[in-house]
């Protein structure tokens, strides 16, 4: 056993204890910043695994997508959203969570199992480096140039959706005049379909 | 395979990537789909006005030109186009056009609705393009990069649609139930797809279809159901449904509309693609499975559907017994079973939308969507009780509408092929059907004027003068007239399904397999 050989096992076994536990307190612990900020971690340590198998462009992406952007998201969700609220218990919260502990725990020995059964196709293609990033551009102009097209698209209608989403339809008042007329002629201007007899 | 060593090369010499053919005409109706949502975004930037009086005339021209390119496209040489990621051939096709279609029909319904709501129309419109976009590409997706991508285009537009009505709490609840249960759905691809990834080293369907045939592993069987689930989950097969009628009830009816029709097609087309391109190692295996999720669809859509109160909720759980039906296509996998699945969804199409148009144009007039309301109609509104009372017979099956020959020809190619339990099942729950369709019409036609509801006393009277009206009476006609006609003139549907089937490689390959196996 050389020197590369276990320091590289030993950043693994670190690694991998601080992905796995870091993602069991994200679930288990009651107050959610911390489990968003330990989300972060665990992020952090998959994109240090992304290193360690020589994947340098995908443990950036791994950082700057999920860190920098929606871990920050969530981060922002719940400190904006910062209302204490007695949330009703629910009934047979035990016996749900042994169930879907259950469940998990089944899902969690069938992958074990077929992972280990499994002859995989070791070692797979030798890791390419530094080229990484050339070769991606290449795909997504050759082969991939399709998908790579229609995620433009998708981004395009997802932020238009977004706007949709999160525009008033209804201005909310500021005491100002103008902005009094403006809600009352879009009230009046708007009937909903769906009237109250249809709820009956 | 000299196919596969050429591309190769090419990959491993940059310099070659030059001469690479895309064989990019293969996409020119999703163009013509992508320049409609460029179109009606731009017309949006003028304002409200101006985009309601021009938003309309671009879709209709995007989707008119995008099914005239299809048109041209068919019995059409099959070449792969960007290098293995898409594949134009007549199943691809077939579907796209059922998908251009609902679109079409769905944004001529859509306009009035809208306009009653007071949600902007140019943003409707361009949503509602974009997943349109999305389901088209699934239809010829031959890549798993390219199905995910358009899988997801498909389904974040779908959650938008379904949330589009902001100030209805149930359009927000739905919308957020959608997105909850369909991101797990897309993990669950995701995962599924990065084990067949691992197995073959390749994304490409083909590809990856061959490698498991030289070493089938339990990996790949677990890929399998990994896949599976996502495929019933988007076409509403039990156990897979439970988004569905809470996610109908809410979203705007237009898009419940192209939801039950777009949607469920493109999650077809890509069972097709996924099982009989891919997974024919596993052929006996998902067969099975997907004999237990049509039994279980057909059997719940069509019981539970019973108990409703609601029209949208019934149509809901309607389309999954119609989903139900239309696996019985998908298990028997020989020519008339494929050929069966197109007509069927072609034939559904017509029928379906046709009583959503006469569902909208209802609550339109009245603001209500429950049954009961319906009661007495035929006097107030002869238009509408015709056109939902035949469409609805064609949904049950009632010769000599054009449901009938489509479901009778899927339960003929299930009989030849042997599944008498399908069969059976989906011929009690076809009776079963038949009630519920025909409670709703008895509803309407036999009730006495002094019993009909409060809704339809005071009904309001006949207007077709509004904006938006003129298209949705187009749309209403035009799908009650290929309903109730398509049904006596059928012949050229059932050439459309043979070529449909015949003009398709990957179905062919899989039709001579199978009669192979069952010969020795």
């Amino acid at each position: 056993m050389n020197i590369a050989y276990s320091t590289e096992l030993i950043c693994f076994l670190i690694l991998s204890a601080v992905i796995v536990s870091g993602s069991l307190a994200v679930v288990l612990l009651e107050n959610i910043v911390y489990s968003a900020f330990l989300l972060g971690g665990v992020f952090m340590a998959v994109a240090g695994l992304y290193l360690l198998l020589n994947a340098s462009f995908v443990a950036a992406a791994q950082i700057l997508v999920y860190v920098g952007a929606v871990n920050v998201l969530i981060l922002f969700a719940i400190m904006l959203v910062n209302k204490k609220e007695k949330l009703k218990p629910i009934k047979g919260l035990k016996t749900r969570k042994l169930i879907s502990g259950g469940v998990c725990g089944g899902l969690l020995i069938l992958l074990l199992r077929v992972s280990i059964t499994t002859k995989w196709n070791l070692p797979g293609p030798t890791s390419i480096g530094e080229e990484a990033t050339e070769r991606i551009g290449e795909h997504l102009f050759t082969d991939y140039l399709l998908p790579f097209e229609l995620a433009s698209i998708l981004l395009l209608m997802a932020m238009i959706g977004a706007i949709v989403l999160a525009r008033r339809d209804i201005s909310i008042s500021t005491g100002d005049i103008n902005d009094f007329k403006n809600k009352k002629s879009l009230i009046n201007k708007k009937i909903p379909l769906l009237s109250e007899n249809s709820l009956k | 395979m000299g196919e596969l060593l050429s591309f190769q090369i090419f990959i491993n010499e940059p310099v070659e990537l030059l001469n690479l053919s895309l064989n990019a005409k293969a996409v020119l109706p999703e163009a013509a789909v992508l320049m409609a949502m460029l179109g009606t975004l731009l017309v949006d930037l003028a304002g409200e006005k101006v985009s309601a009086r021009w938003s309309p005339p671009i879709c209709y021209a995007g989707l008119g030109t995008s099914l005239i390119l299809l048109i041209m496209q068919w019995n059409g040489e099959i070449q792969e186009s960007f290098l293995g990621a898409f594949v134009a051939d007549n199943l691809a096709i077939a579907f796209r056009g059922v998908i251009a279609l609902s679109t079409l029909i769905s944004l001529l319904i859509s306009w009035r609705y809208a306009e009653q709501n007071g949600s902007p129309i140019g943003e409707f419109a361009a949503i509602l393009l974009a997943a349109t976009l999305g389901a088209m590409l699934l239809c010829g997706s031959t890549d798993l990069v390219s199905v995910f991508v358009s899988l997801e285009t498909l389904s974040v537009a779908s959650y938008l649609l379904s949330g589009y009505l902001k100030r209805d709490s149930r359009s927000s609840e739905a919308a957020l139930k959608y997105l909850l249960v369909g991101s797990a759905a897309a993990a669950v691809f995701l995962y599924g797809a990065s084990l067949l990834y691992g197995i073959s080293g390749s994304t490409n369907l083909k590809e990856i279809g061959i490698s498991l045939i030289s070493a089938p592993t339990p990996l790949s069987a677990l890929a399998l159901v990994f896949v599976l689930s996502t495929v019933a989950f988007k076409i509403a097969a039990v156990p897979f449904h439970q988004w569905t009628p809470d996610v109908y009830e809410g979203s705007p009816t237009p898009v419940v509309a192209f939801l039950s029709v777009g949607s469920k097609a493109a999650g077809f087309a890509l069972a097709i693609r996924i099982l009989v391109g891919c997974f024919s190692a596993f052929d006996t295996q998902w067969k099975l499975l997907f004999t237990v999720l049509a039994v279980l669809s057909m059997s719940l859509g069509n019981v539970v559907a019973l108990a409703q109160k609601s029209m949208k909720r019934m149509l809901a759980y309607s389309s999954i017994g119609q989903a139900g039906f239309v696996m019985i296509g998908l298990v028997c996998g020989t020519e008339d079973g494929f050929a069966a699945m197109v007509l069927y969804m072609a034939a559904y199409l017509f029928m379906n939308l046709g009583a959503f148009a006469c569902v909208i144009l209802f609550s339109i007039r009245t603001g209500s969507d429950q049954i009961s309301d319906y009661a007495g109609l035929y006097q107030k509104d002869p238009l509408i009780t015709l056109g939902l009372s035949l469409c609805l017979l064609s949904l049950g099956g009632i010769p000599p509408m054009l449901g009938f020959f489509g479901k009778i020809y899927l339960f003929f190619a299930g009989w030849a092929d042997e599944q008498y339990l399908l069969v059976s099942v989906g011929l009690v729950t076809s009776v079963i059907s038949i009630y519920y369709y025909i409670s709703v019409i008895k509803m309407m036609v036999v009730t006495e004027p002094k019993e009909a509801s409060d809704v339809v006393k005071a009904y309001p009277s006949i207007e077709w003068s509004m904006k938006g009206m003129s298209s949705l009476k187009v749309a209403l006609i035009f799908c009650v007239l290929v309903t109730a006609i398509g049904g006596i003139i059928s012949n050229p549907l059932f050439n459309f399904a043979d070529s449909a089937v015949n003009g398709t490689p990957l179905l062919q390959e899989a039709i001579t397999l199978a009669s192979k196996s069952s010969i020795g």
